[in-house]
């Protein structure tokens, strides 16, 4: 903060590119790695928008391995005893593919959408504390590589890469199976030593570092949001988007917790055998249920509220009309914030909670869903008498709406104990959470991505290609998933590698198997047509899509200061209000003193670098692979000196000065009456 | 104050700059914020701990699924860990102190106070790890008869481990004996008590305690590095008043180790003496 | 926030609050030494473990209130360190009431696997 008056006293010429300024040296004397263009640029920058674009990238690539791994998945079932890949492979599979697909497809593509768009919805130039956004996005791609890596070195086990070397080398555990088999929740005992092998510390590890990403991550933004709002952006004016990302870090910050001490306490059970969940020696599994789902529960809301935020700005841009009922919007995701951390115990009905608790904790679940349905009233609220177009983010926002509210009818239905007592752990639960999580959650944020890519990359998206992909997707979805309650509910289990021919299963196991090769093949031309866009795609306007939030009126592409003058917000909605409305948004004046921006750093990157050493050697440490061990300590050793270089640079800064061509260079570029206005 | 002459004089002109750069949307500095944001969800992250092991202290009444596996009152030194806390208490005080120099920008006076906020960080580590040392050697009472060259003889009891190793062993104890009392020799011992050792791995107790209170000192242990950090920057003359907030957060962090104490030191320690 | 434009300002306040955060660290070595004395009284429990509660919540809310500005500080920071709290503390009783269902009795099931795998 103090930044503005300690980096630059006697202020030089500015300019509106950095790499023509004169390199900078930090407090340590090392040069800053500012002046870039390019890789050095991507790898140290701290513009949040920057961050966004690959955090984004990171998630589709890993929506890929993920859905690859789901695919695997269904062909294994596809038939009734089939042999396609073997029950371990399989178990690993579905463990690697659910917990990519929260952690690293949902998560990282909502941090995506966080880091592109809360600044520019604010009217800040970036987020409270650029160094540690990029720590977030490194910490999280060695989370993601130490989970990941688990294949790598399984695949080389599998076809004899390394022998036996790794037994040869003195690991005292067996290192046959290397990558993560013990289902997404983990559950103890499964997750002991005696039961499944490093790729559990693998997974253990891997989770622990995202968790440090997520965290800082949400610390980072609840600031921002609090406390870099342009002028007039009062909190009853954010953008709903914006607010349920400051819901979502809440719940982050609330939730990582207990998960993060209850895989310490686990990894000290396979360490150092301690007695958490040991049921040998009087731990108690029913505790990491607990603890995980503390957890859980309010993970599928941080889930599925960047989706809700997502939505709530679609609609009403294509409904021509403000979204109904934002205080109840904004203040039924609060509610839904603050009751998911009280409703956990609804996935352990069946384990025996004694009657108050189940009682209290089904009549609690139903509650949360008053809620959602109330947000769910609001959106058709908001449709209502519109001018709907039906445009390519419209179309999946509105597959959104009526596939959530599938999936939360089922969720009512589990939250009725004595029906759940049926449901649990069979087919119906995979079909519920699918409905919420694919045809929400991801439907939210691919409406999200066809509805801003246009600024996030200047280029139109394909639109043609665009309905064929709803269509494939919200087709495919359905043909894969409706099935599986039918499935469930006529006893079908979750997590079988196989299944008799008699059960009568067959039928609906192809069908599901079919929807989910229609559905990869959308997501996939989905991502085909975004790769496509951010290279080829026809130029877009600054405004395609008559906005009304913030964002719509920076220029694009969106420069590295985002607004060249910081705007007055005079209403919700202010951009539209702007154009079409009677109150036009100021600016604040020019100080003269160019814009300030913060230094890039390569701190952040080597804190990633170090993490990824210490988690990938943790779990060779742990299967006692000799000198393991040290590259713990060194992988450690690197994320202490990042954080001191770090802090010892001093944020440094530097200033660009906007093109003076004009008043107009200020002011939203294709606003009908901007001109008028002054 | 003598100590106040060796602070270096101020410009008003500072004060005015520091409280512009802070100004925000909220009137809190950033840093504050994201300090106080983590300490909340530090408090999750210490709830899931104390939740663990008052969960399995409810369970096992004696610290295990066994009867008479871990006793606890009888591991446990009060003495020694009410000094600690006291030391913890007396740290957070010197810290709001240390705060409070920089506030009024008296760098000298801020030295010096973070340097007793160290050494008492120090002091409560150094007793969490004698503590630590001795759950997990386990503690003997012993009753001796001694005599001295003149043949007077003297007896008493001992809570010593080291000493009595080993109640069999009779010429090692005599051995022992003579080193600690010296010209007296050991005629006759006795074990009256005996309280095993306690580890992470021999019951549910001992994994939960020391995952607990290790996690705590952990943190008193960052903190420490912390403070230490900073005190040796002051030297490079980069610490200014403007760096008030970034001790401001230092200390905010160091005495939400002295609240996780306040609680830990009641609901796992003190609970444990309430007869039942 | 002290809120002084002048040091002059700022000695002067802060000053003042020496005498304060003095005052406050006797206190808590006070109820620190009741709270020891306590448990060795020959009270009944459930007053012994009111008393101790009630100076330990006393004692955690003068540090976050003084030593930790909350007192001097917007009334955000205190809701937002509430919120943790809160959610803590009610996950911790939540927590607690869940293990203390008596139709289950879990330390068996856990006596009766350790006593089976004695056997094996
Ligand atoms: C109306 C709102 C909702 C209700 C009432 C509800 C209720 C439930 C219940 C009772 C279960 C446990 C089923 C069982 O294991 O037997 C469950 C499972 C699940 N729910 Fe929901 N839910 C709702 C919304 C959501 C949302 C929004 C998400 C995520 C975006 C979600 C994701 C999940 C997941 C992932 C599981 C399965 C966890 C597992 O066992 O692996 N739910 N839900
Ligand atoms: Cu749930």
């Amino acid at each position: 903060m103090s930044a503005t008056h300690v980096a630059d006293p006697h202020h030089h010429h500015a300019v509106a590119d950095k790499t023509q300024l004169a390199p900078e040296k930090s407090h340590l004397g090392l040069t800053r790695p500012d002046r870039h263009s390019g890789i050095i640029d991507w790898l140290t920058t701290v513009d949040h928008k920057k961050i966004g674009i690959m955090y984004g990238a990171a998630a589709m690539f890993f929506f890929l391995v993920g859905g690859i791994e789901a695919l695997l998945i269904r062909a294994q079932l596809a038939t009734s005893e089939n042999h396609l890949i073997t029950a371990e492979l399989y178990n690993q599979l579905f463990t690697m593919h659910g917990t990519t697909m929260i952690f690293l497809g949902v998560m990282p593509l909502s941090a995506a959408f966080f880091n592109f768009l809360v600044p520019l919805q604010i009217g800040a130039r970036d987020v409270a504390f650029p160094r540690l956004n990029t720590f977030s996005l490194w910490t999280f791609v060695a989370g993601a590589t130490v989970l990941n890596v688990s294949w790598f070195f399984q695949f080389a086990h599998t076809v004899g890469w390394f022998g036996d070397s790794l037994t040869i080398m003195g690991a005292d555990q067996p290192l046959s199976q290397i990558a993560p088999a013990g289902g997404w929740f983990g559950y103890a005992p499964l997750t002991g030593r005696e039961y499944t092998g490093i790729g559990t510390d693998f997974w253990i590890v891997g989770l622990q570092i995202l968790g440090i990403a997520s965290l800082a991550a949400s610390f980072n933004f609840i600031v921002t949001i609090l406390n870099m709002r342009a002028p007039g952006m009062t909190m009853m004016r954010l953008p709903v988007f914006t607010w349920m990302t400051l819901i979502t870090s809440f719940l982050i910050i609330f939730a990582f917790p207990a998960i993060t001490i209850a895989l310490a306490e686990l990894m000290f059970d396979r360490l150092f055998g301690t007695n958490f969940f040991r049921i040998e020696n009087g731990g108690q599994p029913i505790l990491w249920q607990h603890l995980f789902w503390v957890f859980g529960h309010p993970e599928v809301y941080i889930l599925v509220l960047p989706a809700m935020g997502i939505v709530s700005e679609i609609l009403p841009t294509f409904s021509k009309k403000p979204l109904f009922g934002y205080p109840i919007i904004v203040f039924s995701g609060a509610v839904i914030g603050f009751l998911g951390f009280a409703v956990w115990s609804h996935h352990m009905f069946t384990t025996g909670l004694g009657k108050i608790a189940t009682a209290a904790f089904s009549l609690l679940t139903m509650a949360i869903a008053v809620p959602t349905g109330v947000k769910i009233f609001n959106w058709m609220g908001s449709l209502w008498g519109g001018r709907i177009k039906f445009t390519v983010p419209m179309v999946f926002a509105l597959g959104f709406i009526w596939m959530f509210m599938m999936g939360g009818f089922t969720g009512i239905m589990h939250s009725s104990a004595p029906a759940d007592a049926q449901q649990q752990d069979s087919y119906f639960v995979v079909a519920h959470f699918h409905y919420v999580l694919l045809g929400g959650v991801l439907l939210g944020l691919l409406a999200g991505l066809y509805f801003w890519v246009p600024k996030i990359f200047g280029r139109m998206p394909n639109q043609k290609l665009g309905y064929l992909t709803a269509v494939l997707v919200i087709a495919g979805f359905n043909i894969t998933f409706f099935p599986m309650h039918y499935l469930g509910l006529t006893g079908m289990p979750r997590r079988t590698h196989t299944y008799l021919g008699d059960m009568g299963w067959d039928l609906w196991n192809l069908v599901a198997t079919i929807g989910a090769f229609i559905l990869g093949i959308g997501v996939f031309l989905c991502f085909v047509n975004l790769a496509w866009t951010a290279v080829k795609g026809p130029k877009s306007p600054a405004d395609p899509w008559d906005g009304r939030t913030l964002e719509w009126s920076t220029p694009t592409p969106v420069p590295a200061y985002n607004f060249a003058a910081t705007p007055i917000v005079q209403a919700r909605d202010c951009y539209w209000v702007h154009k079409h409305g009677d109150k036009k948004m100021d600016y604040q004046p020019d100080d003269g003193h160019g814009i300030h921006m913060p230094s890039q750093s390569w701190w952040p990157l080597l804190c990633g670098f170090g993490f990824a050493l210490f988690g990938t050697s943790m779990a060779f440490y742990a299967a006692g692979v000799p000198f393991a061990g040290y590259c713990v300590i060194t992988g450690l050793g690197l994320v202490v000196v990042g954080i001191y270089f770090w802090a010892l640079e001093g944020p440094g800064g530097y200033h660009l000065e906007p093109p003076h061509d004009g008043e107009a260079a200020k002011k939203p570029t294709d606003s009908p009456v901007a001109t008028a206005a002054h | 104050m003598a100590s106040q002459t060796a602070n270096p004089p101020l410009d008003d002109k500072l004060l005015e700059e520091i409280h512009a750069d802070s100004h925000t949307n909220t009137g809190i500095e950033n840093k504050k914020l994201i300090m106080w944001l983590f300490l909340a969800s530090d408090c999750m992250f210490f709830g899931t701990l104390i939740s663990t092991h008052l969960i399995y202290r409810k369970l096992y009444p004696f610290g295990h699924p066994q009867e008479g596996a871990v006793d606890i009152t009888g591991t446990f030194d009060i003495e020694l860990t009410s000094f600690s806390t006291f030391i913890l208490l007396m740290s957070s005080f010197l810290m709001a102190l240390a705060v409070s120099a920089m506030h009024k920008g008296a760098i000298e006076s801020f030295r010096r106070y973070t340097f007793g906020v160290i050494l008492f960080g120090l002091i409560f580590l150094g007793g969490q790890v004698y503590e630590f040392q001795h759950f997990f050697h386990g503690q003997g009472w012993y009753e001796w008869t001694a005599t001295n060259a003149a043949g007077e003889e003297v007896s008493g009891t001992e809570a010593n481990e080291g000493v009595f190793h080993d109640v069999a062993d009779t010429a090692a104890a005599k051995a022992n004996f003579l080193h600690e009392h010296h010209g007296y020799e050991l005629t006759e011992f006795k074990e009256l008590k005996k309280v095993p050792g306690l580890s992470l791995q021999n019951s549910v107790f001992g994994s939960t305690f020391y995952v607990m209170t290790g996690t705590h000192g952990t943190h008193v242990a960052i903190g420490v590095l912390w403070l230490f950090s900073m005190l040796i920057y002051s030297y490079s003359g980069r610490l200014t008043p403007r760096n008030a907030i970034d001790v401001e957060i230092a200390g905010l962090y160091w005495h939400f180790v002295d609240i996780v104490w306040i609680v830990i030191f009641t609901v796992v320690y003190l609970v444990e003496y309430i007869e039942l | 926030m002290s809120h002084a434009t002048t040091w002059k300002e700022a000695a002067i306040l802060e000053n003042a609050r020496y005498h304060t955060f003095f005052n406050l660290a006797m206190a808590l070595a006070v109820l620190t030494g009741i709270e020891i004395v306590i448990i060795f009284l020959p009270w009944a429990a459930s007053i012994v473990m009111s008393v101790l509660i009630v100076l330990s919540v006393i004692k955690f809310f003068a540090v976050i209130l003084w030593f930790m500005h909350l007192i001097y500080d917007k009334q955000l920071l205190f809701w937002l360190f509430m919120a943790g709290m809160i959610l803590a503390t009610g996950t911790m009783i939540a927590l607690l009431a869940l293990f203390s269902i008596d139709d289950v009795d879990l330390a068996d099931i856990a006596s009766i696997t350790s006593y089976a795998s004695n056997l094996a």
